[in-house]
């Protein structure tokens, strides 16, 4: 009887690793070009779908010129990097990670309160109901309320970021303390710890590569939050600027800004991926 | 004065309650190496917990010195046989553990009297290490670039090294193989002799607990439905004829259920 060839056991080789990881992101630009051309044929003034040429243009007056509700003037003789600096694109990437950097601040005593609750049974009954039931609120149907409550300033966006992010990284770092092994713990106790030696230089410790982790995969949730904010009540960030630039159909500018906010949520999270390798050589991802 | 006084201990988990051990009276001398031998489930473990602190009778106490325990503390030292090592530190960081959280908190250590005696904690790691047959090259490697066996060496120097009055082992040379396991059984008896200190040793290897106590506590279940008791307890001569060990493998084995184990059948009399 002849054996069936198992698909699970092919491993591709080098080329074909590359050749088909790449071939999708092939497929979405080739596919993009050709219909830019194809629209562009049928009416010149096409902005629905721009062409290269147009979205450089673009991107370059973005990246090296205020935005035209800006009152700042840029010298003519000024540098790159003063134009840059100067640019619309890095006052909306300043004002877009300032608020991104503190959420991602806040979210600190988050992990502390995760910690505590995994650790102290008391901490844990007095906090696990209530965080798990506010873990199922749809932050974003707090939005109105936030708005009214805080107004429509930067800290009910950064309070959106944190209701929405805060109670998963609360449950994730509870969880994480859990799973740290019940002999460590008394075993650290016999070497003359007490209860915050145990949390701090034993669980935490621990913990942290892992806490990191799940701080990573919520980083998209965290963007998702601040550009719903930045969307609605905001007079700059990156979203404030792609929803203004929709009402006048700027997709050679929107196009651009979304790959943008990829490349900046990629390189924060490899960021923290290498930060995380080099401080923890210890860890090891399951 | 007995160090260790167990009395009138009972043990059930659970709803309907499950009796582990019933009625437990037990006392250990100062300096005794005591091994606790029974099948998987007679609540060996349960036994070193009490003791350990770290778990409470349903029913009567366990002292020590005449202190009833309440909680784990620096009175005993324990290596378990998994988790004995903090993943995130070094061999020399697992080990100068115990010194520097008895000395120094989160606070005091930043201070320079810290470092200082950073610096002797080290050098007293290095002691054990080398004591506990480690080179010093391993002393920054992390627990996971260590074989099982180097392990639990840290292990037992990690709980050595603050100088507790009892060292409880959980089957702690239960997951090395057979040659380690030898080696440790030599380590752990030479360890006792030197430093005199109380060892409760838990295992289900007749073979290993004659070859390592003074005394061997088999603990055994009357009934099913019944916590365990005392079954058996056997002191072991220091210099022991070998028909007398053979009787005393069978006689233990009667009591508790255990199999011999062939790799170490030449052990008892080595």
């Amino acid at each position: 009887m002849g054996h069936k060839f198992q698909l699970v056991h092919a491993i591709p080789s080098r080329t074909w690793a590359v050749l088909l990881s790449w071939f999708l992101f092939a497929l979405g630009i080739g596919l993009y070009l050709q219909t830019a051309h194809r629209r562009h044929q049928e009416n010149t003034d096409d902005r629905i779908v721009p062409t290269v040429p147009q979205m450089a243009r673009s991107t370059y007056d973005a990246a090296f010129k205020p935005a035209e509700d800006d009152e700042q003037t840029i010298a003519e003789n000024a540098s790159l990097p003063q134009r840059f600096f100067a640019s619309m694109l890095w006052k909306d990437t300043k004002a877009t990670s300032r608020r991104f950097f503190y959420s991602l601040l806040l979210l600190t005593p988050a992990v502390i309160l995760g910690l505590h609750m995994g650790l102290f049974p008391y901490v844990g009954v007095f906090f696990s109901r209530f965080v798990l039931f506010f873990d199922k609120i749809v932050a974003l149907s707090l939005l109105p309320i936030l708005f009214i409550a805080f107004g429509i300033d930067e800290l009910s966006k950064i309070m959106l970021i944190v209701i929405g992010v805060t109670p998963t990284i609360i449950l994730d770092t509870f969880n994480l303390t859990r799973s740290v092994p019940r002999e460590q713990i008394v075993k650290a106790f016999t070497l003359g710890a007490g209860d915050f030696d145990v949390a701090y230089r034993v669980v935490l410790r621990q913990i942290t590569p892992r806490v990191l982790n799940s701080i990573r995969l919520n980083l998209k949730a965290v963007m998702l939050f601040l550009f719903a904010g930045e969307m609605i009540a905001s007079t700059d960030g990156l979203a404030y600027r792609i929803a203004l630039l929709r009402r006048h159909m700027g997709m050679d500018v929107i196009i651009p800004y979304v790959l943008w906010v990829a490349l900046l949520l990629f390189l924060v999270d490899l960021a923290m991926r290498l930060i995380n390798r080099k401080l923890h050589p210890w860890f090891h991802e399951a | 004065m007995a160090l260790i006084h167990i009395q009138n201990v009972s043990v059930a988990y659970g709803w309907p309650s499950r009796p582990v051990l019933s009625n437990l009276d037990l006392s250990i001398e100062e300096g005794e190496f005591v091994c606790l031998l029974g099948q998987t489930g007679c609540g060996k473990s349960t036994l070193l917990r009490l003791i350990l602190g770290s778990e409470l009778p349903t029913a009567g106490c366990v002292l020590i010195d005449g202190v009833e325990r309440r909680q784990p503390d620096r009175t005993c030292g324990f290596v378990p046989q998994k988790y004995s090592l903090f993943p995130d530190k070094t061999v020399l960081g697992n080990i100068t553990f115990g010194p520097e959280v008895n000395e120094f908190n989160l606070l005091t250590r930043l201070t320079p009297r810290y470092f200082r005696r950073r610096r002797q904690f080290r050098q007293e790691a290095m002691h054990y290490i080398r004591r506990l047959g480690l080179h010093d090259a391993d002393a920054g490697k992390y627990p996971d670039q260590l074989s099982g066996g180097m392990q639990q060496r840290v292990a037992i120097a990690q709980a050595l090294i603050n100088k507790p009055r009892i060292l409880l082992l959980d089957e702690a040379f239960s997951a090395l193989d057979p040659g380690t396991r030898k080696d440790m059984q030599r380590l752990i008896r030479q360890l006792w002799r030197d430093t005199g200190i109380t060892v409760l040793f838990v295992t289900h290897n007749t073979q290993e607990a004659l070859y390592l106590s003074s005394r061997v506590i088999v603990l055994a279940k009357e009934a099913p439905d019944q916590g365990s008791r005392i079954a058996l307890e056997l002191p072991v001569p220091e210099l022991c004829p070998e028909v007398q060990i053979s009787t005393m493998v069978m006689r233990l084995d009667d009591a508790s259920g255990c199999t011999r184990e062939p790799d170490d059948a030449a052990l008892a009399t080595a």
